[in-house]
């Protein structure tokens, strides 16, 4: 339960932190972007801290590049 | 349009050296003397040769576009769409590539230095170190780099005086005993690890340097140097530890500065030496994080970059626990997927760059 209060808050004090700039300069694009990236990563944190596995970038790169390395290793043998 | 920010060639030079040397100092030496054993300096002194090569190479693709990122320039070059494709997939590497330096620095603190900490919060305060240094700009950090630099080499030359006494020349020996093979491996890793990386300077060279002739030298001499530095390193660690123990170990570089002790007096030190790959590393994060945010940025078109910073900051953390399950898993992708991988973005990528636009030149001149 910490954590999640831990990721909860320190994403309103984010936001705290950088929108009303943004609406002051009139940012708008700026502030979806900003809003849509900070949705992400406190969906990611929360998920992260109840330890469910999180689909891992690394093992897609190496099903796409398996035919790669497999001739990269034959040649270096 | 983002705000152009200039530096000075000496700054590009020690940005260069910092970035070679990142990670690079604390994985290679054990790399090397896993894949050529004694022969690792052999393979150290190749790997310089093709990290210099490879400057070469960014030279001629950095000259193609004096004034824009090469993010800008894929999207010039390319057309909108399918650049902006290609500045998306540079982009996730730079990311990507920034979570496994996290990962490396977090696994080094933990295992090495502050077992109790959770790993979450090293990695959290080393990024907000780099969120800090990014959201001031590139030209506080390079400046920062200057006073920084100094003490990595006050550093580098307290650790090679300080085990003078230490040293087995009889470790180097026989020299060439498993021919070339395991030398040109142990080499393509060694660059892989450090030169290839640094295809992450092209998000500031040549536009953010101020003269780009002397630009071009600096990014020569900065890598010659750096490779000096991490010569010495792994010749020590042959001589020192020989290339057994140095395989053996994930960081030999930290168990080399553990080795320091002189007269009984001068012990145990190798926290202090440790800042030399705390500056290090911490410089590659900066350089990468910066990197992929002003990427991001570039390809949204957006007109500042800093309220990406935080919210990507966020992700990287979960990001950098996540690429990575365990070391083991590390060892094993890095002797897999690694090498090809870095290889598309800091090879072929680029190299595609270079023969469109080379292409476009040759049937606009038809015309």
């Amino acid at each position: 339960m910490w954590p999640i209060i831990g990721i909860v808050l320190a994403a309103i004090g984010i936001a705290i932190y950088e929108v009303p700039s943004m609406i002051k300069r009139n940012l708008k694009k700026e502030l979806w972007v900003f809003s849509v990236l900070l949705i992400i990563g406190v969906t990611l944190s929360i998920i992260e801290s109840l330890n469910v596995e999180i689909p891992n970038p690394m093992d897609w790169l190496t099903i796409i590049y398996k035919p790669f390395s497999d001739i990269f290793l034959r040649i270096l043998k | 349009m983002l705000k152009r920010e200039k530096i000075s060639a000496r700054q590009f030079r020690i940005l260069v050296i910092l970035s070679f040397v990142g990670t690079t100092i604390l994985l290679v030496p054990s790399t090397l003397a896993a894949e050529a054993k004694q022969d690792a300096w052999i393979a150290a002194i190749l790997g310089l040769v093709f990290g210099l090569l490879l400057v070469w190479f960014y030279n001629i693709v950095g000259s193609l576009f004096p004034n824009i990122t090469i993010i800008e320039y894929q999207e010039r070059l390319f057309g909108k769409w399918i650049g902006k494709f290609f500045s998306l997939l540079f982009a996730s590497f730079l990311f990507l590539n920034c979570s496994t330096i996290l990962f490396t620095v977090g696994d080094f603190i933990t295992t090495q230095l502050l077992p109790e900490t959770p790993i979450q919060f090293t990695i959290l305060f080393f990024l907000l170190v780099a969120i800090i240094a990014t959201r001031l700009g590139l030209e506080v950090f390079a400046r920062a780099a200057e006073i920084l630099f100094f003490w990595v080499f006050v550093f580098f030359i307290i650790l090679i005086l300080f085990l003078l006494p230490e040293l087995e020349f009889k470790n180097l020996q026989p020299i060439f005993e498993n021919g070339m093979r395991p030398i040109l491996r142990g080499a393509i890793y060694y660059s892989s690890y450090s030169s290839m990386t640094n295809i992450v300077l092209l998000m500031i060279f040549p536009t953010c340097v101020n003269n780009i002739k002397q630009g071009k030298k600096a990014f020569y001499i900065g890598t010659f140097e750096a490779g000096i530095l991490i010569l010495f390193i792994s010749l020590y660690s042959i001589l020192v530890l020989g290339h057994d123990i140095s395989s053996r170990s994930v960081f030999p570089t930290y168990i080399l500065a553990k080795k320091i002790s002189i007269g009984d007096f001068i012990e145990r030190i190798e926290v202090i030496i440790a800042f030399i790959w705390f500056i290090t590393v911490i410089y590659k994060t900066i350089l990468y994080f910066y990197g992929s945010v002003i990427g991001f940025a570039q390809i949204l078109n957006l007109k500042d970059y800093r309220p990406l910073t935080l919210p990507l900051g966020m992700i990287l953390i979960v990001l950098s626990l996540t690429v990575f399950p365990s070391t083991l898993h590390e060892a094993a992708w890095t002797a897999t997927t690694w090498i090809p991988f870095i290889l598309t973005f800091s090879f072929f990528l680029p190299l595609l760059v270079l023969i469109v636009s080379v292409l476009k030149k040759k049937i606009k001149g038809k015309r």
